[in-house]
């Protein structure tokens, strides 16, 4: 104990202790204190183990291993002390640490390669590093004391830093202390940037951020400890943009003060807006996947009224259409393979979905329902995600991904190198499922058929993977809960995840909108929400998590405020001060229409109906209930693939065979031949070759073709017995063309 | 069935039946061969076949047996030997090991991203993925061996230049290279009768002129705005990429032949069993004929968790005979010389044979410290072996090579200068391969 207090309260003392006892104390570069004093006595736990971890020796792929490597395992990255402890120290008849002759240690003879070692030669004989594990290992392989200051978190200096192209700056990693001692710890951190080309640390080793040659952002991660810290990187476009360039842009609502805001950071300006039609359609597609009519289109595009643009998003998201559409993205989140938890229970989620969007039902809502779900599978389709994932640990791992963007999966068995979250953290969670009761037949693929109860048990544990202890519920922000026999966990979990205070919530769910509506995520993939994938505009998200929660999780109103800003009615086209941006909305991204929206469309414009399986006859795309109704057209134009678990995310780069498929398709090109279909009626009307294309244009293009254009296209139609033949070669036209299957 | 058949046997048979002359007596086949290699200087050029295990394939069970480790890392199978002095293989590599004498095994490339997502990303890109992914990860962050060869080799008679068959592993893709290198996936079943590439061929009723004039009249009226400047990304800009690759498929002759697979022999076809792998192996050979550099045959289900050892006796067995009669095919064409077949998957296996919480039967897990990888043709020397795992297979010792060394040698090979940098979408560098490198003993 007093050697302790000594080494808590005066370093002096303990280092002439030290010096004493051991003979040998040589100052160790790499702990330099930032105004406080120094550690001096080299201890396992703020000493050895970072350098372990920099060294990488506790790597997934070396000792870090969850068998080790060669029967020397250490916990990956370090999150484990005590077992890593013992695995040098105590473990193999102590061979790997001689303190009496601490050259001798096989921890040093084969990180030098002195003797062979799978993974080569990590230290040089005589390096600082060395001189600092030889000392410890001299000194008895002294611990750190468990009540010696602990890192309470890691921070970078600068935590955010604007550069000019190839400049470089100095970065100081900086570890505070429970005790409110700052130490630099630069030295023994690993970096990793986000985006390498923009700005990394160079290989020396001091944190040196290198900027690349080009304007950008990137995030530098850094590590220590299990402490991470990230230096927000940006590097304006060169030349400067007037103040009034920005106060004079339009601010509909506070997005758009946001994304302004970000603009001017990156010296970019916004492209203007974009014409009545483009935002007609666009309106459209991302609000309800369909595309407007032909009278719709005529109609707005008559509309002399100032607030048209407000008009029409507050009457797209009225229509019944919205809820097949929105229910039809969460389906790809929550849909089950029929194959595995049974059709009627597949349908049955389905169906819930679409009432809860019918409804408009509060996010929250949506989400308690979701989660305590209770009661058959065959009645309440909330109930099917317990079905499709019986686990506690399946369940917890999906629950925290699709609703606080975290992803603890790879903490089920090891502490995550790039997050925060524990093991423990992890079956905390997961613990929440604990209880959860299954009556009745189970999955039993591949049918499945048999009805399930889900309901709440009145015990119900879950043992943590590694201690294989017993783990008590608890939320990634509080503490271990004891609940009584008649309570359910999950009504907690669903409490804290829809408590005001929780910041994942909204968040995820914002940003999920967004990316449904501007085309892409402000945190991209949409569901990883962490410090080291941070947002394009972190102010913005906050914005929007904020204004959600504001309005009651009311998913319409989120919609509506984003699509009333400015900056959703922006024109495509790239203007000289923002080519370059892909991730800051300075202009509206282009995308493809997802699949069951471009077959939906197609059938449309040639007036025709598919005919799906196991729905009924006029049925549209959005309307399917599961991905193994077979369409070689969705398929071909990318549906989740249902044999993934879980299955990934839509592509929506266009590829050669959709091409092929949209030109040749037997299926395609029977459609447009129908004598029922929109060719053959115009053909048989007694519309002119003008009127046609005219409303050819308005039903693919949802506007009207410029005089060039009717000109071409009239040209290549014909009377008399060639006349059908030739409008449906100008729908096929239309049809394979980019600015009918784009979102512009 | 066919498979079943005797190796030697068969060649024989097949070469006689084509009327090639037995496969040791030169003559026609010598002479097919020096014609081949004449054509190269002029107007051929190097191929590779990428044979992808998807789920990472054990190494015990294929090139690196452990015959001497204790029973729960050896496993159930004995080692062969084969036809390299000293050098043994898993003993449901017969095929494999009959014809050793063509090809290279390294057995030393290890890597350490131990799941699938990741892996799959260092193995077929070259470069680890930048920010950590798991095992259910598709992900790119780097374009593909093979969307790299398309981008910078093209391919002749609008064939796409690089195929995957049955589908696109995981990071097959393209990343900054754009839509135009992603891989042609060619999902149809090759050994069935009815096969043919769907949508490549215009619709039967549509005579030929008529299809013309409607893709003169789409280049007529296609007026929607195009941003040129690569930096802004625009995905129209990709699919006018499709769209041009579409059509010179479409119209070439020399390209709709390569999918004819009823032009093959049915001896051929026999040859390489009728079956789904057996014949995409074929395809592939006859797209790399027809002037593909590069084609991913994707193999699934080496994942072996459990049930690893009866999995080798089938699935195994009809890796061996499948990849020995595409080695040896290509070999008698004299094409070996200037195709590059490659047989890998993401990691090897560990070591220790365990059975899962949950499982019944015993497998291996995850282990990216040791991978074997065979490597054939393209001028890779014949017969030999490079680097060595310990005595239990725990890790790579001996001429360690990483993924980037795999990779450099596979952009060597086929004229590609590894080294280069490439330009993303927004004109920042980036290295081909971080370590460019190649495998010196395969060179």
């Amino acid at each position: 104990m007093i050697f302790r207090q000594q080494r808590c309260d005066s370093c002096n003392v303990l280092v002439t202790l030290v010096a004493f006892c051991a003979g040998l104390m040589s100052y160790h570069s790499n702990v330099q204190a930032d105004g406080n004093t120094a550690s001096a006595v080299i201890t396992f736990e703020s000493d050895i183990q970072p350098q372990l971890t920099r060294l990488g020796c506790n790597a997934g792929a070396c000792h870090g291993k969850s068998r080790g490597q060669n029967g020397f395992a250490l916990s990956l990255l370090g999150f484990d002390s005590d077992f890593d402890y013992d695995a040098i120290a105590r473990e193999g008849r102590g061979r790997r640490v001689f303190p009496s002759s601490a050259e001798e240690s096989l921890l040093l003879r084969k990180a030098t390669g002195q003797l062979p070692h799978g993974g080569g030669k990590r230290v040089d004989v005589g390096s600082s590093t060395y001189e600092e594990i030889q000392t410890w290992i001299r000194n008895g392989m002294p611990r750190t004391p468990a009540d010696s200051p602990k890192i309470v978190r890691v921070v970078t200096e600068p935590s955010s830093r604007s550069l000019i192209p190839l400049e470089k700056v100095p970065l100081h990693v900086i570890a505070e202390y429970s005790n409110g001692r700052r130490r630099d710890v630069t030295e023994a951190t690993a970096f990793q940037s986000n985006d390498r080309t923009i700005a990394a640390i160079t290989a020396s080793g001091d944190g040196i951020i290198q900027a690349g040659p080009v304007p950008g952002e990137a995030a530098i991660m850094a590590r220590y400890m299990n402490h991470i810290a990230v230096c927000a990187v940006t590097i304006p476009l060169p030349g400067t943009v007037p103040d009034s360039a920005y106060e004079t842009l339009p601010r509909n609502n506070a997005v758009d003060e946001l994304v302004w805001k970000k603009l001017k950071l990156l010296g970019m300006l916004p492209s203007p807006p974009t014409n009545d039609a483009t935002f007609h359609r666009r309106a459209f597609l991302r609000t309800i996947g369909r595309l407007p009519s032909v009278e719709e289109t005529q109609a707005y595009l008559a509309d002399q009224s100032f607030d048209k643009r407000k008009t029409l998003i507050d009457q797209l998201l009225e229509r019944p259409e919205y809820a097949d559409f929105w229910a039809n993205k969460w389906a790809d989140l929550l849909r089950p393979n029929p194959y595995r938890a049974g059709i009627k229970a597949v349908w049955n989620i389905d169906a819930w979905l679409r009432d809860a969007f019918r409804r408009n039902m509060p996010y929250d809502q949506f989400v308690r329902e979701l989660i305590t779900a209770q009661g058959s599978t065959w009645n309440n389709g909330a109930t099917v995600i317990f079905r499709d994932r019986p686990e506690a640990i399946e369940i917890g791992s999906s629950v925290s991904q699709l609703f606080l963007g975290v992803r603890l999966e790879c903490a089920k068995c090891h502490h995550h190198p790039f997050e925060v979250w524990s093991q423990d953290d992890f079956f905390g969670f997961a613990a929440f499922f604990s209880r959860v009761g299954h009556k009745g037949q189970g999955l039993s693929p591949p049918i499945s058929g048999g009805e399930e109860s889900i309901y709440s048990k009145p015990s119900g544990q879950l043992n943590h993977g590694r201690t294989g202890l017993p783990v008590l519920p608890k939320t990634l922000t509080g503490v271990p809960l004891t609940l009584g026999p008649d309570e359910d966990p999950r009504e907690a979990l669903a409490a804290w995840m829809t408590d005001s205070s929780n910041p994942y919530f909204p968040k995820v769910m914002a940003n999920r909108v967004w990316a449904e509506i501007m085309g892409q995520g402000l945190v991209d993939p949409v569901d990883d929400i962490r410090a080291t994938n941070p947002a394009s505009n972190e102010a913005l998200l906050d914005h929007l998590a904020f204004e959600f929660r504001q309005q009651g999780y009311d998913i319409k109103k989120l919609i509506r405020h984003i699509m009333t800003s400015h900056v959703f009615g922006l024109s495509s086209t790239p203007t000289e001060r923002n080519i370059s941006d892909i991730k800051n909305f300075s202009r509206y991204y282009r995308q493809r229409m997802r699949a069951e929206v471009l077959l939906d469309a197609v059938n449309d414009v040639l007036g025709v109906e598919e005919d799906f399986a196991a729905l009924p006859p006029g049925s549209r795309a959005m309307q399917l209930w599961t991905y193994r109704s077979s369409s070689l057209f969705l398929d071909t134009f990318g549906r989740p693939d249902l044999n993934q678990d879980p299955p990934c995310e839509r592509s929506v780069e266009s590829t050669t065979p959709q091409v092929l498929h949209l030109m040749n398709s037997p299926a395609l090109n029977r459609k447009l031949g129908l004598d029922t279909a929109r060719p053959a009626k115009l053909a048989a009307s007694n519309k002119s070759s003008q009127e046609i294309v005219v409303e050819a244009y308005l039903l693919a293009y949802n506007r009207p073709p410029n005089s060039e254009e009717q000109q071409i296209a009239i040209a290549f139609l014909s009377e008399g017995d060639q006349r059908r033949r030739g409008i449906e070669d100008l729908f096929w036209t239309l049809l394979n063309t980019p600015e009918f299957s784009f979102i512009d | 069935m066919t498979t079943h058949r005797n190796c030697e046997g068969l060649q024989r048979r097949d070469c006689l039946k084509l009327g090639l002359g037995s496969l040791l007596g030169g003559g026609f086949v010598d002479s097919l061969r020096v014609r081949g290699h004449a054509e190269d200087q002029i107007t051929r050029k190097t191929s590779c076949i990428l044979i992808w295990l998807d789920g990472g394939p054990s190494h015990f069970e294929t090139f690196d047996p452990k015959p001497n480790a204790p029973a729960e890392i050896r496993g159930e199978f004995q080692a062969i030997q084969t036809r390299i002095p000293g050098v043994l293989f898993s003993e449901n590599m017969t095929k494999l090991a009959s014809i050793s004498d063509k090809l290279t095994i390294v057995r030393s490339v290890r890597h350490d991203q131990n799941n699938h997502g990741a892996g799959n990303h260092y193995m077929t890109t070259g470069a680890p993925t930048r920010i950590p992914v798991s095992c259910g990860a598709f992900v790119s962050f780097h374009p593909s061996m093979g969307s790299v060869v398309s981008f910078e080799r093209g391919a002749r008679d609008g064939l796409p230049p690089y195929f995957s068959i049955p589908e696109m592993s995981r990071s097959g893709g393209p990343n900054f290279l754009g839509a135009r290198h992603a891989p042609f996936v060619v999902s149809d079943d090759p050994n069935q009768q009815s096969f043919m590439v769907r949508d490549v061929t215009i619709p039967k009723d549509l005579d030929d002129g008529r299809a013309v004039n409607r893709r003169k009249m789409r280049s007529r009226l296609d007026q929607f705005v195009r941003f040129h400047d690569q930096a802004a990304g625009d995905p129209v800009m990709g699919a006018d990429e499709n769209y041009q690759q579409a059509v010179s498929l479409m119209t070439s002759a020399a390209a709709q032949r390569a999918f004819e697979m009823h032009r093959e022999p049915g001896q051929i076809r026999d040859a390489y069993g009728r079956n789904a792998f057996g014949q995409q192996a074929l395809l592939a050979r006859r797209l790399v004929e027809a002037g593909v550099p590069f084609v991913t045959l994707y193999n699934g289900g080496w994942d072996h968790h459990s049930n690893i050892f009866p999995a080798f006796r089938t699935q195994g067995q009809k890796l061996d005979a499948v990849v020995a009669r595409l080695i040896e095919d290509l070999d008698q064409r004299g094409m070996l010389e200037t195709t590059l077949v490659i047989v890998m998957g993401e990691f090897g296996r560990t070591p220790m044979i365990t059975t899962l919480p949950g499982s019944t039967t015993p497998g291996r897990d995850h282990w990216s410290s040791a991978i074997s990888v065979l490597v054939a043709g393209c001028g890779t020397p014949r017969g030999q072996v490079i680097g060595a795992t310990d005595p239990r297979g725990y890790a790579a010792v001996e001429k360690v090579y990483a993924p980037e060394n795999l990779v450099s040698s596979v952009y060597t090979k086929l004229g590609i200068n590894p080294d280069k940098i490439l330009y993303t979408a927004a004109g920042r560098p980036t290295h081909l391969v971080s370590d460019p490198r190649p495998i010196a003993e395969l060179m």
